[in-house]
């Protein structure tokens, strides 16, 4: 194994392993952006993981209001899940208690696909009856009587098939300059659209391996990448620099869209460079065996050293 | 590569010319003769389009039909047109893009009665005026304009939009009695004054006018916020009439809202702005 090494970062000779998923993007606007956020941080809230959240989600960005249908501030929120039927139960569930429920908001498609999801569709029938439809320029829109006027939800949203599961490990030499380095890389890779990424603040701490010991469990902690385990499991993947880890995770609408966040962080924490902490830049993955979707590290170097 | 044909009338006919089978689409394969030879009813009389036009062609993009001349005689322009486009240059008559499902017919003159009767797609747009039942069903039908788009630029006649189900009809002019009466749903604008009766006995859709028209003791005041579906409305309402109409700047304005007719479901709606 050759090494590479960019302004003191270590890139390692592997690949993060993602997986095939369903996703989604819908906007939801409100009266104003707090409300909206209020609405897509709700409605994305408990969403980090598939392995027991049911969906993976995210806001993907702010939107202003010359971006939205109705001219109103919004977000863009996307959703993904393992299957169609998963993502439109999650969908349902997620707007119907989060959305709807939220005030002055609205919701609309914010993909054009072949396959939908219902958005508006089955919520309608909280209207009791007072629901009524509108066609406006080919498109379904429902409007819900509720408390504060009323809520307009569009029929369905586009569903495509989607990427799940890309990732970075950030190997730092303690765990402020591992959150540093962490925050600089999911700001960078905020900037690019189509990913989200759906733990808390964009980063993991429990990194998972398939399988557990115990049989209930299907994931268990990445023990190659715990430094308390430096010296006691056979596994370790760490040496003597490496006091703290973390990982983010990365779901995105496409393969490219994946790829080129992780670029984008990859990029930025070879700027901030080994000096500030994160000495090596790793990749989660479980041989090949998971998913087809394989993001090699040496493949995404900045252009400089690609 | 497709042909756009240009037929200029060559006399005014004494009776009306029946021009359902001046089709851009089928007319794109035929040679000079052959469509010389497309039949025209002049009243019961059986003619041909050579008997009444000079023909000629260009090669084209995509089917293509002009007529010149003097139509307001000639009914059935654009009947249940299903692709290309046709330009009326002066007046049409009855019938103009009725039935239309795609493609689009544009008359730079008046048209007719029964303008876009029962139409269910592609857009029709009259530079000038239309005469009763625009966007009506055709006489013995129960339901009207079904879909896409018809936008009159001058006055529309009595009965506009009766019985419509679907689709956009725009009026920037004003409009006679009984518009959006039996309104099924889809969206009826009237940039001018409406007649007597708007929206006698609709049941669903959308009616937007300007001024207060006197509304039948069955159409209820609204209150609350309708704003987020009003800017669906209003933006596609501007978009689809353009900047120079009355409904530039829609948007922008806040309209008064009722619910009606209740004497047919209340599930209707009638925008307001003064």
């Amino acid at each position: 194994m050759t090494d590479c090494v960019i302004n003191g970062v270590s890139i390692d000779e592997s690949f993060a392993e993602a997986f095939p998923m369903r996703g989604t993007r819908i906007i939801v606007t409100a009266h104003n952006i707090t409300w909206a956020r209020h609405a897509g941080q709700t409605a994305t809230g408990f969403a980090t993981s598939v392995i027991a959240c049911g969906a993976e989600a995210g806001i993907e960005r702010e939107l202003s209001p010359d971006e939205t249908p109705d001219g109103r501030p919004g977000v863009a929120l996307l959703l993904f899940a393992m299957s169609s039927k998963e993502l439109a139960k999650q969908l349902e569930r997620r707007v119907g208690q989060c959305v709807l429920t939220c005030p002055t908001t609205a919701v609309y498609a914010g993909l054009e696909a072949p396959e939908t999801l219902p958005l508006g569709k089955n919520l309608r029938f909280f209207g009791d009856g007072w629901q009524i439809s509108k066609v406006i320029d080919g498109v379904r829109y429902w409007r819900v009587p509720v408390m504060d006027g009323e809520f307009v939800a569009q029929e369905t949203t586009g569903m495509v098939k989607a990427v799940g599961g890309g990732n970075l490990l950030l190997l730092a030499r303690d765990t402020d300059s591992a959150l540093a380095g962490a925050e600089a890389a999911v700001a960078a890779m905020k900037a690019i659209p189509g990913v989200v990424m759906p733990f808390p603040g964009g980063v993991v701490r429990s990194g998972s391996k398939v399988g557990s010991k115990y049989k209930a469990l299907s994931a268990s902690t990445n023990d190659a990448y715990c430094p308390t385990l430096v010296g006691l499991t056979p596994k370790s993947d760490l040496d003597e620099r490496t006091a703290c880890v973390m990982e983010i995770v990365i779901d995105g609408l496409t393969f490219d869209a994946v790829a080129d966040a992780m670029r984008a962080g990859i990029a930025v924490l070879c700027e901030r460079g080994g000096a500030a902490g994160v000495h090596r830049i790793a990749a989660g993955n479980y041989g090949g065996k998971l998913g087809p979707f394989h993001f090699h590290l040496r493949q995404l170097l900045p252009k400089d050293h690609a | 590569m497709s042909k756009h044909w240009t037929l200029r009338l060559k006399t005014a006919p004494a009776l009306r010319l029946d021009l359902r089978a001046l089709q851009p689409s089928a007319l794109a394969a035929l040679s000079h003769d052959e469509a010389a030879r497309l039949p025209v009813l002049h009243g019961n009389e059986r003619t041909s389009a050579g008997d009444w036009f000079d023909l000629s062609f260009t090669d084209a993009e995509t089917p293509a039909l002009t007529l010149q001349g003097d139509l307001s005689r000639g009914d059935r322009i654009g009947w249940c047109l299903a692709g290309g486009t046709v330009h009326v240059e002066g007046d049409a008559g009855d019938y103009l893009g009725a039935g239309l499902q795609q493609g689009a017919v544009h008359t730079s003159g008046h048209a007719g009665v029964l303008a876009g009767c029962e139409m269910r797609g592609g857009r029709l747009e009259v530079a000038g005026n239309v005469g009763d039942f625009a966007g009506a069903p055709l006489p013995g039908s129960m339901e009207g304009m079904r879909g896409g788009v018809f936008i009159v630029r001058g006055h529309a006649g009595e009965r506009l939009a009766d019985r419509m189900r679907r689709g956009s009809l725009i009026v920037c002019g004003d409009a006679g009695d009984f518009a959006a009466s039996r309104l099924v749903a889809g969206t009826v604008a009237i940039g001018g004054r409406p007649g007597a009766h708007l929206a006698h006995g609709m049941r669903r859709g959308s009616v937007v006018c300007f001024g207060t028209p006197a509304l039948a003791p069955t159409f209820n005041p609204m209150q609350g916020d309708h704003r987020v579906i009003w800017q669906l409305l209003s933006r596609d309402l501007a978009r689809l009439a353009g900047p120079h109409s009355p409904f530039a700047g829609l948007p922008a304005r806040q309209p008064r809202r009722w619910a009606g007719d209740l004497g047919a479901g209340g599930q209707g709606e009638l925008w307001c702005l003064a």
